[in-house]
């Protein structure tokens, strides 16, 4: 169990200095792509003030009636079908096809249907098992975190922690810029309130 | 403070998340657009000229970047439509919004061409952040934004986008996910971590008619368990590299190349070439290497990897062409790099040209007043890692002082060339009230007394100026004398008619105007040897002061005069030479204008009028027919004004003296107002010497001052590199120093270790005076500066905790008390405690402990040998992890890890702390404030802020017990810190002196104000930006409103209470139809508007 931000591994670099011994990097620096920007000598940028965009016009998307040119609405929503039902269609097309379409080979089938087959199954699994997780766990959340917060000690809620089957391994995210990065404690805690809005 | 409070930034977000490169704004030009968490940067790059890197346009977002991405969309040849000649841009957010922008070259403005909600109802949102690519061949956008769903965005044959859909992805712990190369049909490469925590990566192909998964043509299992890296590789490779922590693989279906590296967190990446040959790769050290994948025709041979040298810790690189680089940065200040051919002395091929500021993450900050002037400096703890740097910020422009020698009561300064066409400035004319002296640079650049004989010396100058044919005129109150200033000798006088003198005059090159008792107007012509009295004209009152600086075409030469009147307090403008009167402007009120300025600023000319109470009025100055319009007035201080330009940095700006010496300058064609540090001035003049180029010469209380100028911003921010991370900052006023809580990375011993110090450092020089290391483990969690009852001393306080690697949570931490003895840190007693001191507080002469999930109070006592030590009086448990706490009389405000706000108070005649109200949403808190007695501030970790209110007047203990939440907002900034106080001088007479604020810093580097507002003014702002919503639009469509709405897991709520500072005082950006748009809707008149908003914006 390591340390938050420390989870880097060891560096063998000494950080500033390079090792020139090889010097072998002049070879590959050579011809770095130029379209010929950046030639003048003296580079300077301009540190004043960019001009901060100020948006006075209509920014929705463009619709069918405002341009021709387009095909279909930009305001773009995502297909509300179920996965588990589109994967169902998909698989009661694809036998129909297939048993019809009699120049897929049988090997080819075979493994397709398994892998529809295998990929329902799971889906299912996956979705009954989540389904009685977003049960169990929005109750129990609600029920942890609005009443009996108070009376929870740091050994239950670790145990809770266990009991969700959490990763016991902290997030290798980098928390550095807050404050408490350091404490495991609090990664574990982010994770429980990850599951318990699940 | 109230309930009613305004936020506003005062320090953008610098904090660089994402960068691109492509031809966004035209296709021949290329486009560098950095993303600094909500605002995207576009900058040109240009091809010659000063500027390679150029500045465009600064865009905010009305959400948090999550992806960025620039891409071109491909078009059906059949269609026979014109493809797109230019990129467009892809951004999504990480509320689950996303746009597709295009620059539109010709209105100048950035367009949506579509935008959508990616949002789904049920999902576990990823650990790793969100994922949004573009497949290469531009057949779909792809989104990994929720654990086991995989979003798809078609394209259309003609470039549109088509209705999203989600397909299952098995893999649970995706790590990555990119698009491959070269594929018939869209392929995804993903990696991802098994339930044994082993990585894998695996392809799938997309079939976007079936909107489902077919299995991709390849996979590998088993790699480098710090895989955390896709690149995928452009034609004609077409395989992807793995990063690893210790090895790099290249991979395909038919190549497996693998070569192991140092340890090392890749952070970034950059392509360098367009076949993917080479990629520049920035680790967690700021090491940057070149990656070179080696290959015969589309056979990949090996890899090669050779550090190149030492960048900031990147984010992101760009590479922009002919060896230079773009290094963003999250930790350090972004960097433009550039690639040398051979290496330097240190074997580095880096070569850093331009460093761009980034002042996150700020992890703590303290607010002082190190000049002792009454305003207010923010000292941050910014940066991280090797990066770690004080940053000291502060509105207005500081003055560097090179030299000064002790002058009593200078009346007036002016700088001359000893010929016309010199470069620099040689003499420094200084007139008292009866002599007038003359400094020069003399051969060992030292200024020394001079004479130019030509000059009148014994009585008081009124103006000195350059003129044409290498000469010098100097107005005294008798006469004008023309001086060669080659022979010094005088060529030509002029003299006040008898019985008159001259009481106020100026001039140019070639033209003079003087004012003598009487309401004369005199005006003179300089020729080569010769002045001319050309027109005479008598005014009804006399003048107080006059100008005639040229603003027109002819830099030497000006068409109209302005003159300040006294008796009717006016101010006209002149034409020139025939003096006839165009304008007569009254200023109203009883104070006589004192200096006026005829100046332009980008292109637009100004009239400057300064009254002698402070005051400044400005006016738009039509320069064909003299006419004035938008007059506006502002309080600069509350002693007279005098008004001079100078350049810096090839721009004009105006000096203007008085007991609150300010810079106006112009951006974005506003004319806006720096405060210079320094505490009264009473004359300016610029004096670019060969010694001292572009300074000014400055006379302020008995002394002579000659200095340069900081670059002319709002904000002046001063960098102190550290090394090492600073992690708690505080100030002490008595010792004058500040005690830093920071830590050290070692990066050179095989073990990556760090180490804990408290420092000491002085508050000028800001080096560190003393350090005090904290043992193995242990490191510095607070900090405070305070006093104990019957004790006088002042002492630091340190908060530590032993964060021990076995351990969840520490268990033991101390208490350390330091004084600070002939500079150095000495230990006074120390306490140890059962787990990390999260914070410390002064509380009625004790010290309040926050100490894991308790607060803990502790008394401090005499012992009998005469030592001192803490003594734990009374405490209160019930909380998950007790992080901030703030107090206020008899009540403490704890911030808690993820119980909200509580309020205890502290019973002395019980000596018991006890719980008095909470607020019951589990809100993770990351800071809290009390803004007054019954109202306390709180930031969280959905980048939120709400306020709550004590119920007192509650009819049931329920009621009383509750802290009702009275505001709530979404900031869209992790908040680490709250402080009380003001970045600005606060003048008593203004109505926003009396408005209180509090300052906050956040991750990306921003710095923020909150200010608590009347109601009246408060309801007013809400209509105002109800009215603005309507006119400014969101880039890409995002919604205002949805932005600021308060934002968490379990709901979602309109702002109220709190305003959006930044939305309202855009008004002053808006052209002047959309001005008088608002103003309609408001039944306003614009004026009133922009007086209005202009006060705000001096709030920061």
């Amino acid at each position: 169990m390591e340390g938050g931000c420390s989870a880097s591994p060891p560096s063998e670099a000494s950080g500033v200095t390079v090792d020139s011994g090889s010097g072998g990097a002049s070879k590959f620096l050579a011809n770095l792509p130029s379209r010929g920007l950046f030639s003048s000598t003296v580079l300077s940028s301009n540190p004043g003030g960019m001009r901060v965009y100020i948006c006075d016009h209509d920014t929705s998307p463009p619709d069918l009636n405002r341009y021709s040119v387009v095909s279909e609405d930009q305001l773009i929503k995502t297909n509300q079908t179920n996965i588990l039902i589109r994967s169902l269609m998909l698989k009661n097309q694809k036998g129909d096809s297939s048993s019809r379409d009699g120049k897929v080979s049988v090997a080819n089938q075979g493994s397709r249907k398994r892998a529809a087959e295998k990929a329902l199954d799971k889906a299912a699994g996956k979705k009954a098992m989540s389904s009685t997780q977003l049960g169990s766990s929005q109750e129990g959340s609600s029920r942890v975190l609005d009443k009996d917060l108070d009376s929870l000690k740091v050994e239950k809620l670790r145990a809770l922690l266990k009991e969700r089957g959490l990763s016991t391994k902290g997030i290798k995210a980098n928390r550095v810029g807050c404050p408490f990065e350091r404490s495991k404690w609090v990664e574990r805690l982010v994770k429980l309130r990850e599951a318990s809005t699940l | 403070m109230s309930i009613w409070n305004y936020v506003v930034t005062a320090h953008k977000p610098t904090n660089v998340t994402h960068s691109c490169v492509g031809n966004f704004t035209a296709p021949q030009e290329l486009n560098l657009i950095v993303a600094k968490c909500t605002r995207i940067e576009i900058h040109l790059l240009s091809p010659q000229g000063l500027q390679s890197l150029q500045p465009m346009l600064d865009v905010p977002i009305y959400g948090r970047i999550a992806t960025l991405e620039l891409f071109r969309p491909h078009v059906s040849i059949q269609l026979r439509l014109k493809g797109e000649a230019q990129d467009l841009l892809f951004i999504a957010t990480e509320r689950y919004k996303f746009c597709v922008l295009q620059w539109d070259a010709e209105s100048g403005e950035v367009i949506t061409r579509a935008m959508g909600d990616v949002s789904d109802r049920i999902g576990r949102p990823t650990d790793n952040g969100q994922i949004g690519i573009i497949d290469p061949d531009c057949r779909l956008i792809g989104l990994h934004l929720y654990d086991g769903l995989f979003k798809v965005i078609p394209f259309d044959n003609k470039g549109q986008l088509k209705e999203a859909f989600n397909i299952r992805l098995e893999e649970l712990q995706v790590l990555d996910i990119k698009f491959l190369y070269g594929c018939p049909k869209p392929t995804i490469v993903v990696l991802y971590q098994d339930n044994k925590d082993a990585r894998h990566v695996k392809t799938y192909e997309v079939a976007l008619k079936d909107k489902d998964f077919v299995e991709g043509p390849w996979s590998q299992n088993n790699l480098d368990n710090g895989a955390d890296l896709l690149i995928p590789v452009p034609p004609p490779l077409c395989g992807v590299l793995i990063i690893g922590e210790e090895t790099i693989v290249y991979c395909s279906d038919s190549t497996f190349k693998a070569i192991p590296i140092r340890p090392s967190i890749t952070r970034a990446y950059g392509r360098v070439d367009a076949d993917g040959s080479r990629y520049l790769l920035g680790d967690h050290n700021g090491l940057l290497h070149l990656l070179v994948i080696t290959h015969e025709k589309e056979k990949v041979t090996g890899l090669k990897i050779e550090l190149l040298g030492e960048t900031s810790v990147a984010s992101s690189i760009s590479y922009l062409d002919n060896a230079v680089v773009f290094v963003g940065s999250s930790y350090g200040d972004s960097q433009l790099i550039k690639l040398n051919l051979h290496p330097d002395a240190k074997g580095s091929y880096v070569e850093v040209v331009e460093r761009y500021v980034n002042l996150g993450p700020i992890v703590d900050f303290c607010v002082v007043d190190l000049e002792r002037q009454g305003q207010g400096q923010v000292v941050t703890c910014s940066g991280a890692y090797k990066d770690g740097s004080l940053r000291i910020v502060r509105n207005g422009i500081g003055i560097n002082e090179q030299a000064s020698v002790e002058l009593q009561g200078i009346k007036g300064m002016w700088s001359l060339r000893s010929a016309t066409d010199d470069p620099y400035d040689t003499f420094l004319v200084v007139s008292f009230i009866n002599e007038t002296r003359i400094l020069a640079m003399n051969m060992e650049d030292e200024l020394e007394e001079t004479e130019i004989e030509g000059f009148c010396s014994e009585v008081q100058t009124l103006f000195c100026h350059d003129a044409a044919y290498d000469q010098l005129v100097q107005v005294t109150s008798n006469s004008v004398r023309l001086v060669s200033s080659t022979s010094r000798e005088l060529r030509n006088e002029w003299f006040a008619p008898e019985g008159y003198s001259v009481n106020v005059a100026t001039a140019n090159a070639t033209q003079v105007l003087l004012a003598t008792g009487g309401g004369h107007l005199v005006y003179l012509e300089i020729g080569d040897g010769v002045l001319t009295q050309v027109k005479h004209t008598q005014l009804e009152y006399d003048i107080s002061c006059l100008d005639i600086n040229p603003i027109g075409d002819n830099p030497n030469y000006s068409q109209l005069a302005a003159v300040g009147m006294w008796t009717d307090i006016s101010v006209r403008i002149f034409s020139l030479p025939d003096l006839n009167p165009i304008t007569k402007e009254p200023l109203g009120g009883e104070i006589i204008p004192r200096s006026v300025l005829l100046c332009s600023f980008e292109g637009i000319s100004y009239l400057l009028c300064a009254l002698g109470d402070g005051h400044l009025l400005n006016f738009v100055l039509n320069t064909s027919n003299g006419e004035l319009a938008d007059r506006k007035k502002v309080s600069l201080g509350t002693q007279p004004i005098t008004l001079r330009t100078f350049s810096s940095k090839n721009a004009t700006h105006v000096f203007a003296a008085s007991d609150r010496p300010t810079v106006i300058y112009s951006s974005n064609k506003k004319l806006l107002y720096s405060n210079v540090n320094l505490k009264e001035v009473s004359h300016m003049c610029p004096f670019n010497s060969a010694a001292f180029p572009d300074s000014l010469a400055i006379a302020k209380e008995g002394e002579l001052t000659i200095g340069t100028i900081d670059d002319i911003q709002k904000l002046h921010i001063r960098s102190i590199p550290l090394g090492e991370h600073a992690r708690r900052i505080c100030h002490q006023e008595q010792t004058r120093t500040f005690a830093i809580c920071s830590l050290k990375y070692n990066q050179s011993s095989a073990e990556d270790s760090e180490m804990h110090f408290i420092r000491l450092l002085d508050d000028q020089t800001f080096e560190f005076i003393s350090t005090y290391p904290l043992d193995q483990f242990e490191c510095g969690c607070s900090i405070l500066s305070c006093s104990f009852s019957d004790d006088s001393n002042v002492y630091y306080c340190v908060g530590t905790a032993y964060v021990m690697p076995e351990e969840n949570e520490p268990s033991k931490g101390r208490i350390l008390v330091f004084a600070v003895e002939d500079g150095k840190l000495q230990l006074i007693a120390e306490k140890e405690t059962k787990g990390a001191v999260y914070s410390l507080n002064s509380f009625n002469g004790k010290l309040l402990a926050a100490i894991n999930q308790k607060i803990q109070l502790y008394k401090w006592m005499l012992r009998d040998d005469g030592s001192h030590e803490l003594q734990s009086e009374c405490g209160h448990h019930g909380h998950i992890l007790a992080l901030y706490v703030q107090t206020r009389g008899d009540f403490i405000v704890v911030g808690d890890l993820m119980k909200s706000i509580s309020l205890l108070i502290y019973k002395h005649e019980e000596g018991a702390i006890e719980e008095r109200a909470r607020d019951y949403n589990a809100n993770w808190m990351s800071a809290v404030e009390i803004l007054d007695d019954d109202i306390y501030l709180g930031a969280e970790n959905n980048f939120n802020l709400f306020t709550v209110r004590k119920n007192s007047e509650g009819a049931t203990d329920e009621e009383r017990g509750r802290l009702e939440v009275v505001g709530e907002y979404h900031l869209g900034e992790f908040v680490n810190r709250f402080r009380h106080g003001s970045l600005v001088m606060r003048l008593p007479d203004s109505d926003v002196g009396q408005i209180p604020t509090v300052i906050f810093g956040t991750v990306n580097g921003v710095i923020g104000v909150i200010a608590s507002l009347p109601h009246d003014q408060y309801i007013f702002l809400e209509k105002l930006q109800m009215n603005l919503r309507k006119v400014i639009k969101g880039v890409g469509g995002l919604s205002h409103e949805q932005w600021r709405s308060f934002y968490n897991e379990k709901k979602t709520v309109d702002a109220k209470n709190f305003l959006d500072g930044d939305l309202i005082e855009s008004f002053l950006d808006l052209n002047r139809n959309r001005m008088e748009e608002i103003s309609k809707a408001m039944s306003v008149p614009v004026e009133e508007l922009m007086k209005r908003v202009e006060e705000l914006t001096r709030l920061h």
